[in-house]
């Protein structure tokens, strides 16, 4: 009988859970596992945690949860964003409950310490019991922050620990799907403010952002919609549309129409095709910012469709974040990506996004118990190896990264693993 | 046991609903809808506007008619088999009253089983239509006591 090993996961372990077509089912069950990513991706790695739209005027804040720990992100007097651990640096209380508000300082109600939104300590009830101390005390306690913050067209990512990549190094090519979607907007600019739906998912992060880029499972997953709702935006099968999957790297993948949707010549398929005479404004305001032939291309390929590594999917004309909560548990949030200077758009955008996404919507609520079936498929020990060997003969490398044709291919899903198997398997 | 001012008619019509709603009986659950006149809503925030606020679910007569033609396509994975569901309904309070329908307020307890126990709890607000030959939703709106927080998969009847 041999002693159980105990010895935690070595990197090269890690790293070999995810191999060229194949990844080892424990990395969706294993509590380890997933302790690890909460530290190695989402701490020391770059992560989204809001859009500057959401804080738009100074004392305005949002609070989230990042990779599990308590997050506010505060718009300082000076109007710059700041994310701020939501703990009290006295003994640890959470400082903040409100999911959003405007203030310009926090007051803990367990000793009435107060911070400013900057992060500052700024008022210490019964000071004289830090003696000639106090300024050092209060140096020393301000909020903490996070390492490292940035923000692309609004997109407000950050780095819990300090990390050794600057955003623009990490998002790489990602820039230009936020460019694709912020630039639907005649003033170039996203306003998430019409609120959040938060659906509770039992199942692990990565399944849910593995799906949102799989090409393959809409016509069975989604077959109730297709048979009774609308019909698919284009067809189904690979060999009829030129709808491709693309690795940008970095982690970041998609499925790409812009291709098929040039070739059809056609607006807003991806938007029920809506007539333009439907929206004079939003045609007139686009065509005043753009000029008619940027416009009519633009409004022929539409918005991205595109996961930004690790945690945020720009679901074309929505915003997704996902918080993991434990291996077999995850909070998926939702919005619509509502356009500034574009009230037309916007007025469907909030019926859509209630149609399709969320709890209740008619595409994610199956998601949802497919996410769920695959999580308790996964108790079982065998097989132990997961198969993501679709498309490998096909996949071809150009200036846009790694695509392949066949929409259904996995190439996405290999793109996501390779960043997490070099950030997990990384020795610091 | 309804307040005064109810009328046992619309208890039991509000009983109904839930009955029919529990049984995942989609086709006769729509048929106490008005044909032409439906509002379906879930909102996140209490006070919320529709229409510039995010609901769960904020259906018309003709996005009803798809959430139930979904249903019933025997394809909505996330309610196949549906889920064994029964709620209590208490509370009933007549908010208004005009010539043409009544709003009722109650409060409920679901209790859904899918593999899992869920419980779902809150109010209800139903507007029922009076002046026809038969009594008619024209309206039903559920305000979740957790409807800020994360809820679960929610594509069953509520």
């Amino acid at each position: 009988m041999t002693a159980m090993d105990t010895r935690p996961l070595a990197p090269k372990d890690v790293r070999a859970l995810v191999r060229p077509d194949q990844v080892h089912g424990s990395v969706y069950t294993s509590q380890e596992i997933f302790e690890m990513e909460m530290r190695r991706i989402f701490r020391e790695g770059w992560v989204y945690v809001a859009h500057e739209s959401e804080v738009p005027e100074p004392g305005d804040y949002v609070t989230r949860r990042v990779g599990g720990d308590p997050l506010i992100i505060a718009r300082g007097r000076d109007g710059q964003v700041r994310v701020l651990h939501n703990c009290c640096t006295h003994r640890g209380n959470r400082l903040c409950s409100a999911d959003r508000g405007n203030a310009n300082s926090f007051r803990c109600h367990y000793h009435g310490w107060t911070f400013s939104n900057d992060g500052s300590l700024v008022a210490v009830p019964m000071k004289d019991g830090y003696a000639d101390r106090l300024d050092e005390v209060k140096d020393r306690l301000a909020l903490a922050p996070a390492a490292r913050v940035d923000s692309y067209r609004g997109f407000v990512f950050a780095s819990l620990e300090d990390t050794d990549i600057t955003l623009a190094e990490h998002l790489g090519r990602a820039t230009a799907a936020i460019d694709r979607l912020c630039d639907l907007s005649p003033t170039g600019k996203l306003t998430l403010n019409a609120g959040w739906m938060k659906h509770f998912n039992r199942c692990n992060w990565k399944m849910i952002m593995e799906n949102n880029v799989d090409g393959y499972h809409a016509l069975f997953t989604h077959k109730s919609v297709y048979d009774t709702i609308r019909p698919a935006k284009v067809s189904h099968v690979p060999s009829k549309v030129q709808v491709l999957v693309r690795d940008l790297g970095g982690g970041h993948t998609e499925i790409d129409y812009a291709e098929e949707y040039t070739r059809l010549d056609e607006e807003f398929v991806w938007f029920g095709r809506a007539p333009r005479e439907s929206m004079p404004d939003y045609i007139a305001a686009m065509e005043a910012a753009y000029g008619p032939e940027r416009t009519h291309r633009t409004l022929v390929v539409g918005p991205p469709h595109t996961l930004i590594f690790p945690n945020l999917f720009l679901a074309e004309l929505n915003i997704m974040m996902v918080e993991p909560l434990s291996p077999s548990e995850t909070v998926a949030h939702y919005t619509p990506a509502l356009l500034d200077g574009a009230p037309e758009m916007n007025r469907k955008a909030l019926r859509r996004t209630e149609g399709a996404l969320g709890p209740a919507g008619f595409l994610i609520a199956d998601d949802g118990e497919i996410g769920y079936r695959n999580q308790r498929g996964l108790a079982a020990h065998r097989p132990e190896w997961l198969e993501l060997s679709r498309g490998l003969e096909s996949d071809t490398g150009n200036e846009t990264g790694t695509v392949n044709y066949d929409k259904s291919a996995e190439t996405p899903q290999r793109g996501f693993w390779k960043q997490w198997q070099r950030m997990m398997g990384e020795t610091k | 046991m309804p307040t005064d001012g109810i009328d046992p008619a619309w208890a039991g019509f509000i009983y109904r609903e839930a009955r029919l709603a529990d049984e995942s009986r989609y086709s006769e659950w729509e048929s106490l809808w008005d044909d032409d006149e439906a509002v379906y809503w879930v909102p996140i925030e209490p006070d919320q506007d529709p229409n510039r606020k995010l609901s769960y679910i904020y259906d018309n007569r003709k996005r009803l008619a798809s959430r139930i033609r979904q249903l019933n396509s025997g394809f909505r994975h996330s309610q196949t088999p549906p889920s064994t569901m029964r709620r209590l309904i208490t509370n009933l309070e007549l908010i208004a009253q005009d010539e043409r329908s009544v709003t009722i307020g109650s409060n409920f307890v679901l209790f859904e089983h899918r593999e899992v126990l869920t419980t779902w709890a809150g109010r209800y607000t139903h507007r029922i239509r009076t002046n026809g030959d038969k009594l008619r939703l024209l309206q039903k709106v559920v305000h979740l006591v957790n409807s800020r927080d994360s809820i679960p998969t929610l594509a069953f009847l509520i």
